[in-house]
Parts: C-alpha cells; sequence; structure tokens
C-alpha cells in the first residue's frame, strides 16, 4: 500500500485507540444522510408506484375517444383487439349526474360500463366493498365509498339520479322523472378523487340516460406487462385516420406525475443538504488536522513525501469516509425500510394514529420500492461529497513547504 | 574534494526582519567525507538549522552549490529532491517528529514506505535496527508511550532505515538530560560508524561534538574548522 494511503488509514483509525471519534462522527454524517435519502426516496417511489398503479387499475392504460359519440365503437374495439400487447378493451360512456339520496342532493361523475369487458380493464371486483359486480344491472349503481358515506347511502337503498337530457327536454316542454336507482355495491380504489365523487352503472342505463342510443364515449384498453403505453397510444393514432384519439394514463395524467417527479427531486435535493453539513463537518476536522499536524507534514516532507503525496494523504480520509459512511447508510436504510411497517405500527399505536394513517392516505402499511437510479444517484453525491470536503485540506497541506512546516509551533 | 559524499560551497542565505535583512549564511562551505562525522557548533540564531535545510534541500539558498555524492542538486525541483532525498540523506530533529498515530516499528519503517512496498527483509531490518538503539521491548509502543530519549533514538533508527550516504543531525540531543543525550549521540555516532553513513551533527554541547572526526564553528555566517 502507498504510504499516503497507509498514512491516511493509520489517521483514520489510530493504532492502540479503539475509537477514532473523528472517524466515527464523520462516517455517522455521512450515513445518515444517505440513510435518510434512501428511506425517504424508496417511501416516495413506492407511494408514486402506488398512485401509477391505481391510476391504471381505474383507467386502464390507453384511452380512445373522439371528443364527442363513438357510435362504431365495435370496429375501433376489433382493430385494437388485434395489435399485440392488447389484454382487453372495453367501451364507456361517461358524465355528470345530479344524485340525491333522501334530501341529500350531490353532483358525482357517472361511469357506465359494460359490466363484463369491463373487468379486463378495472379490476372491478378488487374494489367492492359490499355487493357483487353481477349485483350490477340496469336499475343499480355502485358508489363509491365516501360519496356513499356522504349522502348516507347504503346497499339496497334507493337514490334518485337527474342527468342533463332531463334539462334538454324541459327545454322542449317536456317533463322527464328523475331515474330511481338501487344501490347495488360499494367500492373502494383508495384514491380519494374517485371515491368520493364517482357512481358506476351499467353502459345500457349510461346510454338511456344520456341519450346516447348504441354510441359510447370511447373505450379503454388495458396492456399486458411490459408495453409502453405511450409508444401504443402513439401506434393508435398513426393507426386512427378520423377523429379518434387515443390518449396514454401518462399523457393524461402528464401534470401530476410531474408534480410527483418534481417532488420527489425537491426532498432529493433538501435530504443532500444532510449529507454537504456532513462534508463540512469532515473539511473542518480534516482543516484541523492539517493544523495540528503541520510539523508531522513537514517531517513527511523531509522524509522524502511529494507534494501530491502528501494531499492524496488527506483526500483520501474524505473518501475512505465517503465509501465507509455511504455503504453503512445503505446497510442502515435497507435494515429500516425491511422493518418500516413494524415501525409505523409501533408509532402509530403509541400515538394512537393508525386510523387517521388509513382515513388519510388509504393505508398503514408504507410503500416501497427500491430504485437502481436513486441508489447510483446517492451514492455517487455522497461519495464525490465527501472526497470533495477533502480537497481543501489536502491542498493546503500540499503547499506546507516542509522547512516552514517543521519551524512551526 | 572530488570523493565527497557531501559538498557545500558558498551558500548564501538571509531573513528579512520588518526592514532589516539578516544575513545568516555569507559564504558557508563544507565538504564531508563518506562515513565522516563532522560536528558543527556555534551560538543560537548563527544559522546552523538553516545550514542543515540548505544541505537537506529543504530550503533554497540564495547563492553557492550544493552536490550530493558529486550530483548537483541545487535548483532541482521540490518534487525531484523529495525523490532523491529519501534515498540519500537521513535526518534527525531536536523534536524528534514521530508520527503519533504509528508505533516506534511503524515509524522507523515509514522512511521504507516512502519509497515503496515494505517485505519482510524490510520489517526484520527495522526491527533490527531499533534493537540496535535499545528498543527490543518497546517496538509497538507509540510515541505517546515512550520517553524522550527513546523517541530520539527511534527517529535515529527511521533515519537509518533506508541505508543513506548521510544523516543530518539537527541538536539531536537538545530536549535531552545530559545522560541521556550522551547515551544518544552515542548510539548514533557508533549506528553510522557501523552502517558508513557521513554525519554531520549540529549540536551546543561541545563534548558530542568533540566525539565527531571533525568539529566546525558556524560564526558570521561561515564555518571554520575549530
Amino acid at each position: 500500500m502507498p504510504w499516503y494511503l497507509y498514512l491516511a488509514l493509520k489517521q483514520l483509525f489510530p493504532s492502540g485507540r479503539r475509537v477514532a471519534f473523528f472517524t466515527l462522527a464523520s462516517i455517522a454524517g455521512v450515513m445518515l444522510g444517505v440513510a435518510v435519502l434512501i428511506i425517504v426516496l424508496s417511501v416516495m417511489n413506492g407511494f408514486g408506484d402506488e398512485i401509477r398503479e391505481k391510476i391504471i387499475e381505474t383507467n386502464g392504460h390507453v384511452r380512445v375517444e373522439n371528443g364527442g359519440i363513438m357510435v362504431d365503437q365495435d370496429a375501433v374495439m376489433a382493430r385494437i383487439r388485434g395489435l399485440p400487447g392488447v389484454a382487453a378493451v372495453a367501451p364507456y360512456a361517461q358524465g355528470l349526474v345530479m344524485l340525491q339520496a333522501g334530501n341529500r342532493p350531490s353532483f358525482p361523475f357517472i361511469r357506465g360500463i359494460d359490466v363484463g369487458r369491463e373487468q379486463g380493464v378495472v379490476p372491478l371486483a378488487k374494489f367492492l366493498l359490499v355487493g357483487r359486480v353481477e349485483d350490477l344491472d340496469d336499475d343499480s349503481v355502485f358508489l363509491g365509498s365516501e360519496l356513499a358515506a356522504s349522502l348516507g347511502a347504503r346497499v339496497g337503498q334507493n337514490v334518485d339520479v337527474y342527468s342533463p337530457l332531463l334539462l334538454e327536454r324541459l327545454k322542449k316542454d317536456e317533463v322527464l322523472l328523475p331515474r330511481q336507482l338501487r344501490v347495488a355495491g360499494i367500492f373502494s380504489t383508495g384514491w380519494n378523487q374517485i371515491d368520493s365523487n364517482t357512481v358506476i352503472c351499467s353502459l345500457r342505463l349510461m346510454q338511456d340516460l344520456y341519450g346516447l342510443g348504441a354510441g359510447v364515449h370511447g373505450v379503454s384498453v388495458r396492456l399486458h406487462p411490459g408495453f409502453d403505453s405511450d409508444e401504443f397510444a402513439a401506434k393508435l393514432n398513426a393507426l386512427f385516420d378520423g377523429s379518434d384519439h387515443a390518449v396514454s394514463w401518462i399523457e393524461s395524467n402528464r401534470d401530476f406525475l410531474f408534480v410527483l417527479q418534481l417532488e420527489k427531486n425537491m426532498l432529493f435535493f433538501l435530504l443532500l443538504f444532510i449529507v454537504l453539513v456532513a462534508a463540512f463537518a469532515i473539511t473542518s476536522s480534516l482543516l484541523i488536522a492539517v493544523v495540528r499536524k503541520t510539523r508531522e507534514i513537514g517531517l513527511l516532507g523531509a522524509l522524502g513525501g511529494k507534494p501530491r503525496q502528501v494531499a492524496a494523504c488527506f483526500c483520501f480520509q474524505g473518501f475512505f469516509i465517503g465509501v465507509v459512511g455511504t455503504a453503512l447508510g445503505i446497510g442502515f436504510a435497507v435494515t429500516a425500510l425491511t422493518f418500516r411497517n413494524e415501525v409505523v405500527h409501533t408509532f402509530a399505536r403509541l400515538t394512537q394514529s393508525e386510523a387517521a394513517l388509513l382515513r388519510f392516505y388509504q393505508f398503514s402499511n408504507l410503500p416501497l420500492s427500491y430504485s437502481v437510479h436513486d441508489f447510483v444517484l446517492i451514492v455517487t453525491s455522497s461519495v464525490v461529497i465527501a472526497t470533495l470536503a477533502g480537497l481543501l485540506p489536502a491542498w493546503r497541506a500540499a503547499r506546507l513547504k516542509p522547512v516552514e512546516a517543521l519551524r512551526s509551533e | 574534494m572530488p570523493d565527497a559524499i557531501l559538498n557545500a560551497a558558498a551558500l548564501r542565505r538571509s531573513y528579512r526582519s520588518g526592514d532589516r535583512v539578516i544575513e545568516v549564511l555569507r559564504g558557508a562551505a563544507l565538504t564531508v567525507a563518506p562515513g565522516e562525522s563532522v560536528g558543527i557548533r556555534g551560538e543560537s540564531g548563527s544559522g546552523k538549522t538553516t545550514l542543515l535545510n540548505l544541505l537537506a534541500g529543504l530550503d533554497a539558498s540564495e547563492g553557492g552549490e550544493i552536490g550530493w555524492a558529486g550530483a548537483r542538486v541545487t535548483g532541482l525541483s521540490r518534487n525531484a529532491l523529495a525523490g532523491l532525498r529519501a534515498r540519500f540523506l537521513g535526518m534527525v530533529f531536536q523534536a524528534y517528529y514521530l508520527i503519533p498515530e504509528l508505533d516506534a516499528l511503524a515509524n522507523v519503517l515509514m522512511a521504507r514506505r516512502m519509497l515503496g512496498l515494505v517485505d519482510t527483509a524490510e520489517r526484520d531490518r527495522a526491527w533490527t535496527l531499533l534493537v540496535r538503539v535499545g528498543l527490543a521491548e518497546r517496538t509497538h509502543h507509540l510515541p505517546s508511550q515512550l520517553s524522550g530519549g527513546e523517541c530520539q533514538r527511534v527517529a535515529i533508527a527511521r533515519a537509518l532505515m533506508n541505508q543513506p550516504r548521510v544523516i543530518l543531525a539537527d541538536e539531536p540531543t537538545g530536549n535531552l538530560d545530559e545522560h541521556t543525550g550522551d547515551a544518544v549521540i552515542d548510539v548514533l555516532l557508533g549506528t553510522c560508524a557501523e552502517h558508513g553513513t557521513a554525519l554531520v551533527l549540529v549540536t551546543h554541547n561541545p563534548q558530542h561534538a568533540a566525539k565527531c572526526d571533525r568539529q566546525l564553528r558556524l560564526h558570521d555566517g561561515v564555518l571554520k574548522e575549530i
């Protein structure tokens, strides 16, 4: 081992001493920074993946619409079904209605589905808290759990549904009575926006409510895993020469996904400051060491050490602290994340906040997703920052002239 | 002297103190033969340490020339001098300058590490040197666990580790009591004689200087034979 690396290790771990406080404190600083970065970003990734999964589960990968009523949906679906990567295709119609349960009104979003086909695109059965998929007929609806709670509606109860068609008819002095529909089930997707504001009904009922005849508003497509939604949507758009237009879930949620990514990037930069603070601690400790060891640095010159080797001795200390701190940080983070749910449950039990967690986040288990990209970024950043922290002391040490260093008091 | 191991001619060096320029060396000249020991005395501030620093290539002279084994080293770069110094010179300082994180054996081996990797033969040599200076039982002690005299013996062993042609010793007994100082000088002179290493010993002690082959006095910036 070159003398400057040997001496650097000896300065980090001096002979005859069990604990080198400077080394341990510096490594602990980097370790904590790296661990917090990995824990927070991995949980953020987990949240992101869960949200993406929910978007896909509730909407499918790609939607094809024409901006109005689609009447050739069977032909469109047949063309889509013939393409590679397609797992399922289902038609839908959607809009707004006024819904009244007792004397409580609400203006939810209503979605008419072909029950048989829809299940290939949206796992409806998975979301149903009460009721069965096959209970949905042309005289019943499924209500989102939050919507049902706000209306005080229960399964088996009737609700009145007023569609925009009623207003249209009213203009022509025709009076249409509201449709009285039975609540056949209550669903929860875990996606508050949907659960608090969505009604699901059969496609035939929706066509009737909106006067669509045999038309629909669009078709949703579920792809097999591994197929790129954006690419598939682009392929469909190239295929359709008419007014039909395909939009992927990524495109239709671009702003939201951008905010998610922005939030994660901001967290990365904010948490990186922990590593930066640790790096400043390394710099100041090494600078003190350079001042304290001025005469030793002079001795190294007298023994034949070259300035760049003296610099390498101090620079390596920063690098070593960075590597060891990062490795320990990864180990700590992976261990903490492995037992994250136990920690969260214990904390929630102690603070009696388990119900609040479920209510606001729809889960009490922390989601998790490791990202190789994040790991590479964190490891590179922390090691580079810690190494740079050793550069200033190294530069000062290299500048010392042996004769002046030996003479210093 | 064509076979001189160390020679210096017309060395000049001055320092600025406020507006005053103090000329410390005014044409000092020195020639040391292989294996010869030279004692240099002089009052405090006469420039003895400055002379040793110039001879070791740690400081640059303002005039004159220095030769190591007949090769002119004046004007060489700091890196080039560092590489040559590790092989040609050993240095012993008044304040020992041992590395506190290393034990006695590792301090001695540090001189060898400067030249490259250390193998078993070199470890044996370092151990033998420590035995020779009377520290057989103290090889794995840290400098903080050694007395001043023991530290200086480690420094002497370190100076001899690379089998240098010359050892420059700057008041090596300055921090030691008289008895310990005498013992250290005996070890230094003895080991240099055994290894055929030339010694330039800067000292205030006339008895220590008298033990050398030749004695010089640095006065008014020049060296004179006593």
